[in-house]
């Protein structure tokens, strides 16, 4: 079992105003509050389905190590630079 | 040696449909770093035929007859280790994609992607890398966790056991009766019985079965295998 540091226990929520939508291997998140379209890369799209307002980042990169053997500390950066981003975009909050 | 020196992937093609199989082998055998050795069109011959070539690679369908694709690459998971699994969905079905992986696959491609990324995933499946879809990650990660969490849960329930209760959970995970539980731990079977019942009323559990269950699909075996019975 990883044993994983705290990293941030608050879990973030998609904005269910925004959207997602796949096609011809792009992936768009259209935020119409603010008319704003992101384009996400795999790995973002992935943890924006994590963002379910249950799960915290830290389950989130134990899950991402799991599967790609990558050390903790750079999936804990991906990852939070990811949540960052969204955070700044305007596409999730925080719950707890 | 270089990649061109390096031997030809051996590849087991697992297809139900005939036209599928010729059509891969046609397109495997043009790539000078493939070779196909066996095709099977059900699940039991896939299994021996990936015995009997010793197969570095199988490509297992989804919808094999005659043992299914998740049940062909478990036993060809379990009998040789050695050969990667390329599991083959018709379409993107997380069901599949977690199923197939749990049951020893490490890639998973649709048929609808196109020849020259099935055969990537194939290589890239050969060298030891996991490959799945790219829109599917999100999926299989969410599997991931639900499946920790759900560990987790099970070793805290688990931690609430005094270490006797932990053997009387060993015995019982092996289908042994109070009799059965009294004789290797030197007690009475009416102790054993009491045993028992604290041990379903820690766990959360209403019978004997389901602790067995419990302690059989948390995988915790070997987390009682120190309990010393």
């Amino acid at each position: 079992m990883i044993d994983a540091p705290l990293v941030d226990e608050r879990r973030p929520v998609r904005n269910p105003e925004v959207w997602l939508r796949q096609a011809g291997g792009e992936n768009v998140v259209y935020d119409p509050a603010r008319g704003a379209v992101h384009v996400m890369n795999t790995t973002a799209v992935a943890i924006w389905v994590l963002c379910d307002g249950d799960t915290a980042p830290s389950e989130m990169i134990e899950a991402v190590c799991a599967l790609s053997a990558l050390p903790y500390e750079v999936v804990e950066e991906d990852v939070m630079r990811i949540l960052d981003d969204f955070d700044e975009a305007g596409v999730i909050s925080w719950n707890g | 040696m270089t990649d061109q020196d390096a031997p030809p992937i051996r590849v087991l093609l697992a297809d139900g449909q005939s036209l599928f199989r010729d059509a891969m082998k046609v397109v495997l055998e043009t790539r000078a770093d493939f070779e196909v050795v066996a095709e099977a069109a059900d699940g039991m011959h896939a299994v021996e035929e990936a015995v009997r070539t010793d197969a570095d690679l199988a490509l297992v369908d989804a919808d094999l007859p005659n043992g299914d694709g998740v049940r062909t690459t478990r036993l060809i998971a379990e009998r040789l280790p050695e050969c990667r699994i390329l599991f083959l969905s018709q379409h993107e079905d997380d069901v599949a994609l977690i199923s197939s992986l749990e049951a020893g696959a490490t890639g998973f491609v649709t048929k609808e992607s196109p020849i020259g990324d099935l055969i990537e995933m194939a290589r890239r499946v050969h060298r030891g890398e996991t490959t799945i879809p790219p829109q599917m990650l999100g999926t299989l990660l969410a599997s991931l966790i639900r499946s920790k969490r759900q560990h987790d849960e099970a070793l805290r329930r688990l931690a609430r056991l005094t270490k006797r209760e932990r053997e009387v959970l060993a015995l019982l995970a092996r289908g042994a009766d109070n009799e059965g539980i009294a004789q290797p731990l030197v007690i009475s079977p009416e102790t054993a019985r009491t045993h028992v019942q604290n041990v379903l009323g820690k766990l959360g559990v209403h019978s004997r079965l389901e602790a067995a269950a419990f302690v059989i699909q948390n995988g915790l075996v070997d987390e009682l295998a120190g309990a010393g019975v």
